[in-house]
């Protein structure tokens, strides 16, 4: 249909006040601003030296010209500034900001509404309708929120930490960085002052979380990825036919096939802490091979449940 | 003339103009595009070039003053993106939110939404250091994201879609013609929910379980479906394992023993405290073998300790384990 000539003309409507609010603003900047390449920037650009109003006087035309790579307008009054939102890219922003409501929900909420002011009247209640039809939903642990302003206001922070394997936890003082999200599972990297180095921490495993009132200054190293680990290894596991698709969801090209419908998953590091409870959620459909020492562990771990369920339950 | 340069000046014409400009008028202007050919076509014409300015945003209307001065008009207060008045913390969440989207194109709407963006961008500046960062992932990202992109289309038109849809539990690709009536994305799995016309029920697809994708071609400028009044996507989606809708929903009990009773709200979110138990929870299920599995992979302190059946699949779950394990040695 005509989706090249609306992406087109969306983007010739915001070039033009772009420039004329960077005066002089490198191609390549240009370029970068609007989403497009180089040459896709120039191609329309001398489009634009084409636009006027009929009976197209020259006078009438945008004067929008390339000189040593940069580009400049005569300042055109009539397209001082893009044009409102529409409802798509009302909704498309609406929908995007739902994925860091765990973490702003009064930040969002606030710029949610101005938002809504600058779409076009009539615009909103397409928007709304649509906005229905992309439903996005982010959890997030509820200490997130407190991280974020703590992020954001440069304050210290204390709370309890659990490190699975060693099954305790431990009152950890943190100057936090930054806030990590993936497929919902959110990590806070920080400077930990009880262990003086950068740190990465699971925050569904802290607890008893406060806000202290002592600022700091962010240190300007990059935070590293750096976790607490406990001692990991290789680990080879085997998932009957059954479960097969699962895994090979999980772990794409990652997956070895058998011949007997079976596939094997070769995990370059395992920790016992992490592998037992894992295996043992698949019931009986994953097995691993070797190294012995995981063997054991999964069946040690297999039988410690079964020794604490109730004798009956019939 | 090309499309994008008539509209271009249409739309510069009528920012320009002191009052309201008629179809005679604009027939003499555009001489080679309304100018030719029936009235009929030149109209039709026109009403396409407006609508496409109206979907980008132009209030562009057709106004009539004093019963003597009717023409088309883009009334300029409303066509400019005002200054939006965002604080520093607002514009973050924002962008942060838009980069995570745009990221891995895990997103749909991308166009809409870069484009929203650059026009933020626009009135309140560059992006501000982000401190959150939030990534959408999925095996086949190239796959999905062009999926979503069609989804999406065929929701905003209500075009019908033919699904080649894979099921893990039949290890099979099976052949769905779907009404589209929403998205959502859960957990960093997107989901389609839509009246499947093979089951004559509404039902939900896994984004990334989509193969192939095809959106009906007839008629693009007519819809193929309405969506029941007050449908909602997510009465057909699940956050959690334990909640996807496969069975009635019953109470289960949950021990979260040691160091994971303060987790609770993290892991088990929305459920309730057992009184007297510090470390018991109650929650509603539609899955129970979801949640078992949950708490199998919480490790040893998790426990389902009723309805029964769920302490009998566990026992019969470890026993399998065990078997599995033996025979390796």
């Amino acid at each position: 249909m005509s989706a090249g000539v609306t992406e087109r003309l969306r983007r010739l409507l915001f070039l033009v006040p772009y420039v004329a609010k960077h005066p002089g603003v490198t191609v390549d900047a240009l370029a970068q601003a609007a989403g497009v390449s180089k040459d896709t920037l120039l191609d329309e650009l001398e489009l634009l030296t084409l636009v006027g109003h009929p009976p197209f006087q020259p006078d009438d035309f945008i004067d929008i010209y390339v000189e040593d790579e940069r580009v400049y307008v005569e300042l055109d009054q009539r397209l001082s500034a893009p044009p409102r939102l529409t409802p798509n890219e009302g909704v498309a922003l609406l929908a995007a900001a739902e994925l860091l409501r765990p973490v702003a929900s009064d930040a969002l909420s606030l710029a949610l509404t101005k938002l809504e002011r600058a779409l076009p009247p009539g615009a909103l209640e397409k928007a709304q309708a649509l906005r229905r039809q992309l439903d996005v939903k982010s959890d997030a642990p509820p200490d997130t929120q407190t991280l974020h302003r703590a992020i954001t206001q440069a304050r210290e922070v204390t709370f309890d930490y659990l490190t699975l394997g060693r099954g305790d936890t431990e009152r950890r003082r943190v100057q936090p960085l930054e806030l990590k999200a993936v497929r919902d599972q959110w990590y806070l990297s920080g400077f930990c002052l009880t262990r003086q180095d950068v740190r990465l921490f699971r925050v569904d495993r802290l607890s008893r979380l406060e806000l202290t009132d002592t600022p700091f200054t962010p240190r300007t190293q990059a935070p590293s990825a750096s976790r607490e680990v406990e001692p990991s290894a290789p680990v080879k596991v085997r998932f009957a036919k059954a479960a097969a698709p699962y895994v090979r969801e999980r772990f794409g090209d990652g997956v070895r096939e058998l011949l007997s419908g079976d596939v094997e998953v070769h995990l370059s590091w395992a920790t016992e802490s992490w592998l037992v409870p894992w295996v043992l959620s698949f019931g009986g459909d994953a097995r691993v091979v070797e190294p012995a020492w995981a063997v054991d562990a999964v069946r040690r771990g297999a039988q410690a449940r079964l020794d604490a369920l109730p004798t009956s339950t019939a | 003339m090309e499309k994008t340069e008539r509209l271009l000046d249409l739309l510069a014409l009528l920012l320009e103009a002191k009052g309201p400009v008629s179809w005679a008028r604009l027939k003499e202007l555009f001489r080679d595009d309304y100018g030719q050919g029936t009235e009929d076509a030149a109209q039709r014409k026109f009403e396409r070039d407006k609508a496409e300015l109206v979907e980008l945003g132009v209030p562009l209307e057709y106004v009539v003053q004093d019963d003597e001065v009717q023409g088309y008009v883009v009334d300029k207060a409303k066509y400019y993106l005002p200054d939006l008045g965002l604080q520093a913390d607002e514009l973050a969440v924002l962008y942060a939110a838009g980069s995570a989207a745009l990221a891995q194109g895990l997103f749909p709407g991308k166009e809409a939404l870069q484009a929203a963006l650059r026009k933020i961008a626009f009135q309140e500046g560059p992006p501000p250091k982000p401190s959150v960062r939030v990534q959408l992932d999925a095996l086949q990202p190239a796959r999905v994201s062009s999926t979503l992109e069609q989804l999406w289309t065929a929701i905003a038109t209500r075009k019908s879609v033919t699904l080649n849809y894979y099921s893990p539990k039949q290890d099979s690709v099976s052949k769905r013609t779907v009404n589209p009536y929403g998205l959502a994305l859960r957990r960093g799995s997107w989901s389609l929910v839509g009246h499947c016309q093979l089951r004559g029920a509404v039902r939900t697809f896994l984004v990334h379980r989509v193969r192939a994708l095809e959106v009906n071609a007839l008629k693009p400028k007519s819809p193929d479906f309405e969506v029941p009044d007050g449908f909602s996507v997510d009465a057909h989606v699940a956050s959690w394992p334990w909640q996807h809708r496969f069975h009635e929903p019953v109470d289960a009990l949950v021990e979260l023993g040691g160091e994971l009773t303060a987790l609770q709200p993290a892991l088990l979110p929305g459920a309730r405290p057992v009184d007297g138990e510090r470390t018991h929870f109650r929650v509603t299920v539609t899955n129970l073998s979801g949640l078992l599995k949950a708490a199998l992979s919480w490790g040893p302190k998790a426990r389902v300790l009723s309805p029964a059946t769920a302490v009998d699949d566990e026992r019969q779950a470890m026993q399998r384990v065990l078997r599995a394990h033996e025979e390796t040695r």
